[in-house]
């Protein structure tokens, strides 16, 4: 892998065009996770009562942030990526400069993150005036590292779907089968513990299942052993998906 | 001269198909070098191998000594790309394009400046200068385009078809500037479709078809060897041929029939011209020879699809 500091200058030109996105991409990233916070976290957290020795709201922020940072971190690199390589041909102008297509990709996967990053941070903000916050600044920024790594992780798998994709509506199989099931399978709404058996099984194989774990115990301030798991989990996927989506671009980009 | 570029045995596959069937030739520095072809002859994937965008199947290409493939970011470095498509940064402002590239190129940020108000100047662009690419018409595109290739001040400049789909005093402004940097010591490299592009800008050309080197050498020399001087066309069916054959024939190199057209090549226009006016046929071309009927007599009249 030819990696090198200048993914760090096609993350820049990202943040050169990005000044002028800046309030709708706002807007849009905080409407939707703003929905489930109100709908469910208020409208359907006042008939739950005491929901695990707190309030439903606060069991649903942890979940709805890393979902947010999910989301927006998917459809940079699926949307956005695609936008610059296949209509703007922008991936073609970069390698013909001494970023190389590894730079390119991975620029692009850390903005994912960063896009992803401010996705999670508006929420947290929201969250924390509903009466929702991280336990110290410390958990914080734990969270914020949290964020940026899930980021990245979600980023890196968009890759490799963008890295197969013929056209934009390949892209539904992606969100419709992978995404949005991983949604409300990952305990974000609800716990999962009265899943049967094999769906908790299941549970464990999605990589949002374990960020939300992650995320929900450094809001809380607790971390048990179990918390290694997941995080090696977490780790081990990033690697595993940045490498093989940063290739599989790479294929597509130098033919 | 210096031989700046070479390349041996160079071939490309995609596949089963063989885009550039292991072809050689040299580049001097300083000179202007055109690739020919028709569409799908291995021309852009020839150049695309040569500034490190497309990895090579076999063979091999030296960039001022560097291997192509190998210190691909050092070749890039000294290389300017005028790609074939518009590849702008639509998200970015005509001064934001080039002062985002040049920090690809690591130029100081002041240096840049300087240098992206120089280029601005030079490809004529003062009034857009704060406009996003949007506002900006072809022309004026493909003249960032050539801008941005100089952003890094390369000693060899790739145009792949840099005047595709521009009007005349367009591609007139883009062929001045062409020579300009040539006349300044950068070598050129070119693909065109175009035959007058190539005869106003190249020392030297090949003829590219089906991923071989069909022919190679300098335009006017070229037209020379294969048509001669001057060109008569001849409108007329086919069952003609015969008679104007007996008749032109002896003035004439070569003939040719093509569709409705019957071509003689000369190499002295004197004869066949008297000839001509005795004989008073309607629908008669006499002209010199272009590259173009170069271009057609190597890789055929017909459609090539």
């Amino acid at each position: 892998m030819n990696l090198s500091r200048r993914a760090f200058l096609v993350f820049y030109r990202n943040l050169v065009s990005y000044k002028r996105f800046v309030v709708s991409t706002f807007f849009a990233s905080l409407i939707q996770p703003l929905f489930y916070l109100v709908t469910f976290g208020i409208g359907m957290g006042a008939y739950m009562g005491q929901f695990g020795g707190k309030t439903y709201l606060s069991f649903l922020v942890p979940g709805v942030l890393i979902s947010s940072v999910m989301m927006s971190s998917t459809f940079e690199s699926l949307y956005g990526a695609f936008v610059k390589m296949i209509h703007e041909r922008l991936y073609d102008s970069l390698i013909a400069t001494p970023v190389s297509a590894e730079d390119a990709v991975t620029g692009d996967i850390l903005w994912g993150a960063f896009r992803g990053l401010i996705s999670g941070g508006l929420m947290m903000a929201v969250a924390f005036f509903m009466g929702v916050f991280p336990v110290s600044a410390f958990a914080g920024l734990l969270l914020t590292v949290l964020m940026v790594l899930i980021g990245i992780m979600f980023g890196s798998m968009g890759m490799i779907v963008t890295s197969y994709a013929p056209n934009f509506d390949f892209f539904n199989y992606y969100t419709e089968l992978v995404i949005t099931p991983m949604l409300f399978f990952s305990g974000v709404f609800f716990p999962l513990d009265n899943f049967p058996g094999w769906m908790k099984t299941l549970a464990q194989f999605l990589p949002l299942t374990h960020a939300v774990e992650i995320s929900r115990a450094v809001y809380a301030g607790v971390y048990p052993k179990g918390l290694l798991l997941h995080l090696a989990f977490i780790l081990g996927l990033t690697a595993v998906a940045f490498w093989f989506g940063v290739m599989r671009m790479k294929k597509r980009l130098i033919k | 001269m210096r031989t700046i570029i070479q390349a041996t045995g160079l071939t490309k596959k995609f596949g089963d198909l063989t885009a550039v069937a292991g072809i050689s030739f040299e580049i001097e520095e300083g000179e202007c070098f055109g690739f020919l072809g028709p569409n799908g002859a291995g021309k852009t994937t020839t150049v695309r191998m040569i500034h490190c965008v497309s990895p090579i199947t076999s063979g091999s290409i030296l960039v001022n000594g560097l291997p192509a493939g190998v210190d691909n970011r050092k070749i890039k470095a000294m290389t300017g790309v005028i790609p074939q498509e518009i590849t702008l940064d639509n998200d970015l402002t005509v001064v934001e394009n080039l002062m985002v590239f040049s920090k690809f190129f690591d130029i100081p940020r002041r240096e840049a400046k300087k240098r992206v108000d120089e280029l601005i100047a030079f490809v004529e662009l003062e009034v857009k200068r704060n406009n996003k690419i949007s506002d900006l018409s072809t022309g004026m595109k493909r003249r960032l385009l050539v801008a941005r290739a100089l952003l890094n001040k390369p000693a060899i400049i790739i145009a792949d078809e840099p005047t595709t789909g521009l009007d005349p005093q367009a591609r007139h402004l883009i062929w001045q500037r062409l020579r300009l940097l040539k006349n300044q010591g950068t070598t050129l490299i070119l693909t065109t479709q175009y035959m007058e592009e190539a005869q106003q800008l190249c020392d030297r050309i090949v003829v590219m078809y089906e991923g071989k080197i069909l022919k190679a050498g300098i335009p006017s020399r070229l037209i020379e060897d294969e048509i001669g001087r001057e060109v008569v066309e001849i409108r007329i069916a086919e069952d003609q041929d015969a008679r104007l054959l007996a008749d032109l024939g002896p003035f004439a190199c070569g003939h040719e029939r093509a569709g409705d057209t019957l071509f003689f090549y000369c190499r002295d226009g004197h004869g066949i011209q008297k000839k001509l006016v005795e004989l008073d046929l309607p629908n008669t071309v006499h002209r010199p020879a272009t590259l173009e009927d170069v271009f057609l007599k190597l890789t055929g009249r017909s459609l090539i699809e």
